[in-house]
């Protein structure tokens, strides 16, 4: 199976679509089917691979990247709607 | 690990066996371009500069332009000098080491039609000397291969970037140095690489190189600063400057940072170590030559055509559509990651091959399109 979507590194807790996915798409990863998109994302956007609490840090490149602002579902769209930089962190302004 | 390489007489081993041709200042320059289309073997350097600088730009310029000319690729120089210039044409040749320098002033030497003469003759006889060289064994330890990105898209950061990154570490094992440079492009990392470093006084130094920078470029840019990470970047899925940089600086894979050398300076270590570059493309593969890096692994998702004089670069390719819109610019596709089932460590592992095999001597995209724009960092104003 084609993959629709990458895991950059092993202690992500995201994945990246590789594709425009619409909901109900299946997403596959390393060839393999590991849920439905509950959404629509965007290619070069980030999924949730498991469900991330309020406050939670969000790790791509198997670093923190942001905090979730709010509780985020397995599959669901991580932006800047749901997470916010990590406090402490150099940010540009 | 061993590479074919031709050894220098000061140390070291060139993966190329250049004639360079530069000169002191870009008064000079014609006569470097009347030489180049007489002899299109040789390698121009065009300096813009040379003349009107002063201060610490004054140091840079002459520390840039002499270390490209001591790189290990270059085999022999000429310079072509003006006469009057504030460089001076004597003092730049006078500081090349190791190799054969012959030096032009057209002032002196009967003005740019007698110049270009005499410097076909001794280029001539420079390429009748690099003919007669041979390439020989050189342990790994001597390669010095420089981190690049440039016209980066969305996918940079997922596809191209992470594979050079797998690379740079199949580099570092082999015992090779590598560098990662651009430093505004390390804003909003510096509290992740400084736990990359081997010691915690490099950590410090590396955490004030970076919020240095991003200092300047608050005071630089202003309300621009945010331009960092744009609105485009927001748009193609990253949520916070540490993630769009991250993405870069995935280049320089897994390994400890070992060194933080300024620009232009030369490595002392091996393994994983961070130039202080500029995040322009042209100026920082300038401080990676003059650094003496003899192969330049550069990322591009939009896609540039861009090498640089005398080092071979190497274009890694985010994606399948640049890949195939710009065919002979780019030498490897990334995109395949995302079109292929490709995994990043394979595609790091073809660009390691692919890297060898121009070390041994392969061309590059941007060496068989003559490619080469030059130009270094410059902070000052000109007089």
């Amino acid at each position: 199976m084609k993959n629709n979507a990458l895991k950059i590194n092993p202690s992500d807790n995201v994945i990246i679509a590789l594709q425009p996915l619409k909901k109900g798409d299946m997403v596959i990863l390393e060839s393999e089917r590991i849920f439905d998109a509950v959404e629509d994302i965007q290619a070069g956007h980030k999924i949730a691979l498991k469900n991330i609490a309020a406050g939670e840090k969000i790790y791509r490149y198997g670093e923190p990247i942001i905090q979730a602002t709010q509780a985020i579902n397995r599959g669901e769209w991580v932006h800047i709607h749901n997470t916010r930089p990590i406090l402490g962190d150099v940010t540009v302004k | 690990m061993e590479f074919k390489g031709y050894r220098r007489e000061n140390g070291g081993y060139g993966i190329r066996n250049h004639v360079l041709v530069m000169c002191s200042v870009n008064c000079a320059s014609g006569v470097v371009q009347a030489i180049n289309r007489a002899i299109p073997e040789i390698v121009p350097v065009i300096n813009n500069y040379g003349c009107g600088s002063a201060g610490n730009d004054a140091a840079v310029m002459l520390r840039t332009l002499v270390g490209i000319a001591n790189n290990p690729n270059v085999a022999a120089v000429l310079i072509i000098g003006l006469g009057c210039e504030g460089l001076g044409a004597h003092r730049l040749a006078n500081s090349i080491k190791g190799k054969p320098v012959e030096c032009l002033v057209i002032q002196e030497d009967g003005g740019s039609a007698t110049t270009t003469k005499k410097g076909i003759e001794i280029t001539r006889h420079f390429l009748s000397l690099t003919r007669a060289q041979k390439r020989v064994p050189a342990p790994i330890t001597e390669l010095v291969v420089g981190l690049e990105c440039g016209g980066s898209d969305a996918f940079s950061g997922i596809t191209a970037n992470p594979a050079v990154g797998a690379t740079t570490d199949l580099f570092v094992k082999a015992g090779a140095t590598t560098l990662l440079s651009e430093t505004t492009e390390m804003i909003g990392t510096a509290h992740i690489l400084k736990r990359r470093a081997v010691t915690p006084e490099l950590g410090e130094q590396i955490e004030q190189l970076v919020n240095n920078q991003e200092k300047k470029v608050r005071l630089a840019l202003g309300e621009w600063a945010g331009m960092v990470i744009a609105p485009g970047n927001i748009d193609g899925g990253l949520s916070s400057i540490t993630e769009k940089s991250l993405g870069c600086i995935e280049k320089g894979g897994t390994t400890p940072i070992n060194e933080i050398v300024g620009y232009a300076h030369r490595p002392t270590k091996h393994g994983l170590v961070i130039m202080d570059t500029p995040g322009y493309d042209i100026d920082s593969m300038a401080g990676f030559a003059a650094g003496g890096t003899q192969v330049i692994l550069f990322t591009t998702g939009r896609g540039t055509p861009a090498g640089f004089p005398a080092v071979p670069v190497i274009k890694v390719c985010s994606n399948t559509r640049t890949f195939r819109s710009m065919p002979g610019d780019m030498d490897v596709n990334a995109g395949t990651i995302i079109d292929e089932n490709r995994s990043i460590g394979q595609v790091g592992q073809e660009i390691y091959e692919l890297t060898m095999r121009v070390v041994n001597g392969e061309l590059t995209c941007s060496e068989k399109n003559l490619s080469i724009p030059f130009n270094y960092l410059k902070e000052g104003p000109t007089f």
